[in-house]
């Protein structure tokens, strides 16, 4: 289809991202060949060095390109609280929406057998680790709130108890602006069950 | 063909291209299906993610085509069941044990009826190793792999009450030393026979001869929720 087997190579590379089908990474590869190659060699040089230097921070296990990423190492971070989030993109979220000043531990997945997903997958043992050396207070249980996620967050809150830390759950409920009308049957129940005293 | 308002629980779900989910659905007509339903991870789709949900009982209706199925609609034809702590866990065990032994559109009448019926008992008892028992021995039934647990292996006697036995796969209750290994007492395997309780330290017997069973039918292998159950017994 294309003479040039290197641009036909830098088509089918681009498909491995989500999103992207053949239409749009022949589009891509096109607007970077004709017009912003400067910036196509700055995209492949960062992609280089991302993927090459970015791994996986030995305390919490979230994206660092040292042993200890800046939030665990960082001293501006309250070392009393531990939020235990499925995946990266839960820890942004939750660092963009609220004001959370403790630190993290990403468990890259989720309790589930037919994935293959078990405790040494999601790095428990070093889970366990931390909450034994003292610091922690509470630990903070962001899973999802799918079966899968609470599955997760009953095992996690059994680790908490045995180390001596206090677990907590995020609240899950009625979306902010939301009626009572359109809410599904399973939040609804949930949001009833757990009703707080005004 | 077209199934509709087939009565089904979703087993697993796992991301499918951009939007979609894969789910693998065990239906009470078709046994296990693979299902695609797209669109249902969008932000404003049709059938919400929600309602995908392992332990929910639905009503599907499918277009059945070749290996895979496609999701047309879902409904939910009741309350959701909160499967929570240990049972949530018990749950998902349940799940991997029927997709690691069952095979898609294998339909085996009877074994939706022993997984609904299960469910509930999750739910409503804390006797969550005896709920697990009964459903292995209904889907080991349903598989054609039935245990012979009111006789003899061999000789087909009736079992002696007070005798020890252990279970060996495919022949039954061979008499065996008292307390060794996985021994278990005839009157467990009776009480397993007839859908009563059986002792508590029979219960324990049950559950590693039943593991035994299980391993053997999955040609060796291993459940991965195992390891998950074993974790969260052993800080009790």
């Amino acid at each position: 289809m294309s003479s040039s087997p290197l641009l036909a190579e830098l088509i089918e590379a681009l498909r491995c991202l989500p999103g992207v089908g053949g239409k749009s990474a022949q589009r891509m590869a096109f607007h970077l060949l004709e017009r912003d190659r400067e910036r196509g060699l700055r995209l492949a040089a960062a992609l280089d060095a991302a993927m090459r230097r970015v791994g996986h921070c030995s305390r919490c296990r979230n994206f660092s390109e040292e042993p200890v990423c800046a939030l665990c190492a960082g001293s501006g971070r309250d070392r009393h609280v531990l939020c235990v989030v499925e995946s990266p993109t839960d820890l942004a979220a939750i660092e963009q929406a609220t004001g959370y000043r403790g630190q993290y531990f990403v468990l890259l997945g989720r309790l589930s057998p037919l994935d293959g997903m078990g405790p040494e997958e999601l790095g428990l043992g070093l889970l366990t680790q931390r909450l034994t050396e003292g610091e922690i207070e509470e630990m903070i249980i962001a899973t999802n709130p799918t079966v899968e996620g609470e599955a997760t967050a009953h095992y996690l809150a059994q680790l908490a108890r045995a180390g001596g830390v206090k677990p907590t759950r995020l609240a899950h409920g009625v979306p902010l602006g939301g009626e009572l009308e359109y809410v599904d049957r399973g939040t609804l129940a949930h949001a009833f069950g757990s009703r707080q005293v005004l | 063909m077209r199934l509709d308002q087939q009565p089904a629980y979703v087993l697993h779900a796992r991301p499918y291209r951009e939007t979609s989910l894969l789910l693998e659905c065990l239906t009470r007509d078709q046994g296990r299906l693979g299902v695609v339903a797209r669109g249902v991870r969008r932000e404003r789709a049709r059938t919400p993610r929600s309602q995908l949900e392992p332990f929910q009982p639905l009503a599907l209706d499918l277009l059945l085509r070749g290996e895979l199925a496609t999701l047309v609609a879902a409904e939910s034809s009741g309350a959701p069941l909160r499967l929570t702590g240990d049972a949530g866990l018990a749950g998902l065990y349940l799940n991997e044990l029927v997709v690691r032994l069952t095979g898609r559109q294998d339909p085996y009448p009877g074994l939706f009826d022993a997984y609904a019926r299960t469910l509930p008992r999750l739910v409503e008892t804390a006797e969550l190793g005896w709920s697990l028992r009964r459903f292995e021995r209904d889907l080991l039934e349903q598989l054609g792999y039935g245990l012979q647990l009111d006789a003899e292996a061999d000789s087909g006697e009736p079992l002696d009450t007070a005798g020890w036995y252990r279970y060996e796969v495919e022949r039954g209750p061979v008499r065996c030393p008292p307390g060794r290994g996985h021994a278990l007492r005839g009157e467990d395997l009776l009480a397993l026979a007839e859908d009563r309780r059986p002792s508590t330290q029979g219960l324990a017997a049950l559950r590693m001869t039943m593991r035994e069973v299980i391993r053997f039918y999955l040609g060796g292998g291993e459940l991965r929720a195992w390891r998950v159950l074993a974790g969260a017994m052993t800080r009790r």
